[in-house]
């Protein structure tokens, strides 16, 4: 990053602003046992949202917090699932698509444990919730301790892990697959448009979408996109959530989701240890996990790593923010390291107006600077990268980072995204993890050490 | 930082300038002085400049009486406006910033035997604005502030939320009457006590404090974090008073509640 893109330190008054920001939208999106990640948009819990919104709840009370991560772990499945929606049972059905109703986990889950209530959908999400309970209990390790937060949550968390690597390891090179494009997190991604061009579309009057009402129809995903989205989720229904039995036209391995799967693993060691348990076994799957992300997924022409689409056994041609996210991965080999930041500091990911990661290559054919994960640039990839560029003790780059990450959130209105093009920001406004994210960027210890 | 203060009568020794000196050592910004009634808090006048000559910081007082500017009998109501005008020309005397007040306590509750109050809700309005608009005018006068504090539903029948409060001072159009929350009411009544300092952020012109069980912050189950944080998102800069009960020691209980409340994020 060059030094014009460094902006000025936040002032006092203006961190002073900020941080009221920040904590009004966490107070307003509170919903008593969570958090929405927003009042318009989003009216459930959502997985890897709430892991990021507890990450700067902790700044703001540690009991929300760790109640925060305990709602979301208390729809966990029995096989160790951690669903990417837990539905607020108070929320009417027609709020959302896709509703309780199109998932029926209750009923068409429980042969693979879904609990009997509440009602969840059948995917999943990045597993970045260890990392946030282990920064959760780290910020009140009194009040954690009181409420048996760690005790209660770490065989939960482990449990989820070992899910991804046995049901999940569809490759059978030992990391986890995502099986639906809303799993990695980067729903439309260009990433995923030829694996998807392998799906038949549900008819557009087969479900009825409840983000064009609130949302912008040009942020959004298309309408083609989500009838392939309804398809592959109902064919994960038809198959009763069973990975053994279902046999997917989606299968990918996704460096954000296995990058944030190892940095869990590590994070569960340091609980281990609290916990007068051994850490050596998560620290020793975190390093075998890191060498298959390597191997797997580096491509050292291009400097980034790569989705591999698991029905073709191929890497995916396009450079996305998922490529970088690894950078949070501690024991990263230098070299790597130095081939991402070069990456992250070249033409495809250093935008003109916008100090943040755009979400895709922006010189790529698919860019478009407004639609969701195509090439607007989000505040959660920004704050993992943010860390992983601390973790290699890349200070400079963190700093210049963490200051656009505070200007664009500030600017943006605590915006869900921003156009990377001119900065505008772009989807809800008063979104949840930018302000929670924020929080944190303010409140930590920079040198907070990573588990 | 919020700054803390505590009431007097929790203080040990005779003088508001020994009890100046411990509070000091514990770490407290200021002292909450008690008015009671007959016109007592006036007698004190002497006494509380003094105390102000020799530094001592009193910028609030909360009423001590047993009748308020809401009771059922007119005469009493009369008296208690009548007190309150009092102590909020006094607490002006001495350069603090206002008096705070309930409705009522330990008149009626509507969650007790015999359930319905002898007065209907259109009359107890109509007595309220009547009396807050008497005191917020006197106040406004005087250059100090009227503190409403809404009671949980055992101690008052009127107001008993921060919403209920609001509603009443919008309705007088006054600015110099504001809401004095105390966290330990708002536990029982507000559905998120968060969210309720957020939503009435404008009005809020006071705070006590005290825990879930009503002793010292800290000896109860409230999570202070989150309403202190709710506080400093809303932008007060006003005092936390200590009004509680306390548990344990007494001395060490008055002195822990500065560093609880700091390490709480106050």
């Amino acid at each position: 990053m060059t030094a014009l893109l460094a902006g000025p330190v936040p002032t006092a008054p203006a961190a002073l602003t900020l941080r009221r920001g920040a904590a009004r939208v966490l107070i307003d999106n509170w919903t008593g046992a969570s958090t929405v990640p927003s009042r318009t948009l989003y009216p459930h819990q959502w997985s890897w949202d709430s892991a990021f919104i507890a990450i700067g709840l902790r700044h703001l009370s540690a009991r929300r917090a760790q109640r925060e991560l305990e709602s979301l772990l208390a729809g966990q499945w029995a096989d160790g699932r951690v669903p990417h929606i837990v539905f607020h049972p108070a929320v009417p059905h027609d709020a959302y698509f896709p509703s309780p109703d199109f998932w029926r986990s209750s009923r068409t889950g429980r042969a693979v444990g879904a609990p009997a209530a509440p009602e969840t959908s059948g995917i999943v999400q990045p597993p970045v919730h260890a990392l946030a309970a282990w920064l959760v209990h780290r910020a009140d390790p009194a009040e954690s301790r009181r409420r048996g937060f760690l005790p209660r949550v770490y065989p939960r968390l482990v449990a989820w892990h070992d899910y991804l690597l046995t049901r999940r390891d569809l490759g059978g090179a030992g990391l986890a697959a995502v099986v639906h494009p809303w799993e990695p997190g980067m729903d439309n991604s260009p990433c995923w448009d030829r694996a998807l061009l392998r799906v038949d579309p549900a008819a557009p009057d087969a479900f009825r979408r409840a983000d064009l009402t609130r949302g912008h129809p040009a942020d959004r995903p298309t309408d083609l996109d989500y009838g392939r989205y309804v398809r592959l989720a109902t064919d994960y229904r038809q198959a009763h959530y069973d990975d053994r039995r279902a046999r997917h036209r989606f299968a990918a391995e996704d460096p954000c989701f296995n990058a944030l799967l190892i940095t869990s693993e590590l994070a569960l060691a340091a609980m281990a240890r609290d916990l007068g348990r051994a850490g050596a076994p998560h620290t020793a799957r975190a390093e075998e996990l890191t060498r298959r992300l390597v191997t797997r997924l580096w491509d050292d022409a291009a400097g980034l790593f790569r989705v591999r689409d698991l029905v073709t056994d191929t890497l995916v041609d396009e450079r996305a923010v998922t490529g970088l996210v690894p950078l949070v991965v501690p024991r990263l080999p230098a070299d790597l390291v130095r081939r991402l930041r070069d990456t992250l500091d070249g033409p495809h990911f250093r935008a003109p107006s916008s100090r943040l990661v755009p979400s895709y290559d922006l010189t790529g054919p698919a860019f478009d600077a407004k639609r969701y994960w195509r090439g607007p640039a989000w505040f959660n990839t920004a704050w993992l990268i943010q860390r992983g560029l601390r973790t290699h003790r890349l200070r400079a780059d963190a700093d210049r980072l963490r200051q656009g990450f505070l200007a664009e959130a500030g600017r943006s209105g605590f915006a869900e995204y921003i156009d990377p093009t001119t900065g505008a920001a772009r989807g809800a406004r008063h979104f949840s993890w930018t302000a929670a994210l924020a929080l944190d960027l303010l409140c930590a210890d920079p040198e907070e050490p990573t588990p | 930082m919020l700054k803390t203060a505590v009431q007097e009568q929790l203080l040990p020794q005779d003088t508001l300038q020994a009890k100046w000196e411990f509070a000091q050592e514990a770490g407290y910004d200021a002292i909450e002085l008690r008015g009671k009634g007959d016109f007592h808090f006036a007698s004190r006048l002497d006494e509380l400049k003094r105390a102000r000559e020799d530094g001592v910081v009193m910028p609030t007082v909360c009423v001590d009486m047993l009748h308020f500017l809401g009771a059922f009998d007119e005469g009493l109501r009369r008296d208690a406006v009548a007190q309150l005008k009092s102590q909020l020309t006094v607490i002006a005397e001495i350069g603090g910033l206002g008096a705070q007040t309930p409705a009522s306590y330990g008149m009626f509750s509507r969650r007790l035997p015999p359930f319905e109050p002898p007065r209907s809700e259109a009359e107890d309005r109509e007595v309220l604005l009547a009396g807050l608009a008497e005191l917020g005018e006197h106040a406004r006068r005087e250059g100090v502030t009227l503190f409403l504090e809404p009671l949980n539903r055992y101690e008052d029948h009127m107001v008993n939320r921060l919403e209920q409060a609001a509603d009443l001072i919008r309705a007088t159009g006054l600015d110099s009457i504001r809401i004095g929350i105390d966290s330990y009411h708002m536990n029982i009544e507000e559905s998120d006590p968060a969210a309720a300092i957020l939503a009435h952020a404008d009005l809020i012109g006071h705070a006590q404090v005290s825990d879930s069980n009503r002793f010292q912050p800290g000896a109860g189950h409230l999570d202070w974090p989150a309403w202190l944080g709710a506080l400093h998102a809303a932008g007060y800069d006003g005092y936390l008073a200590a009004e509680c009960r306390l548990t344990g020691d007494p001395l060490d209980a008055v002195r822990s509640v500065p560093a609880f409340l700091r390490g709480s994020g106050a």
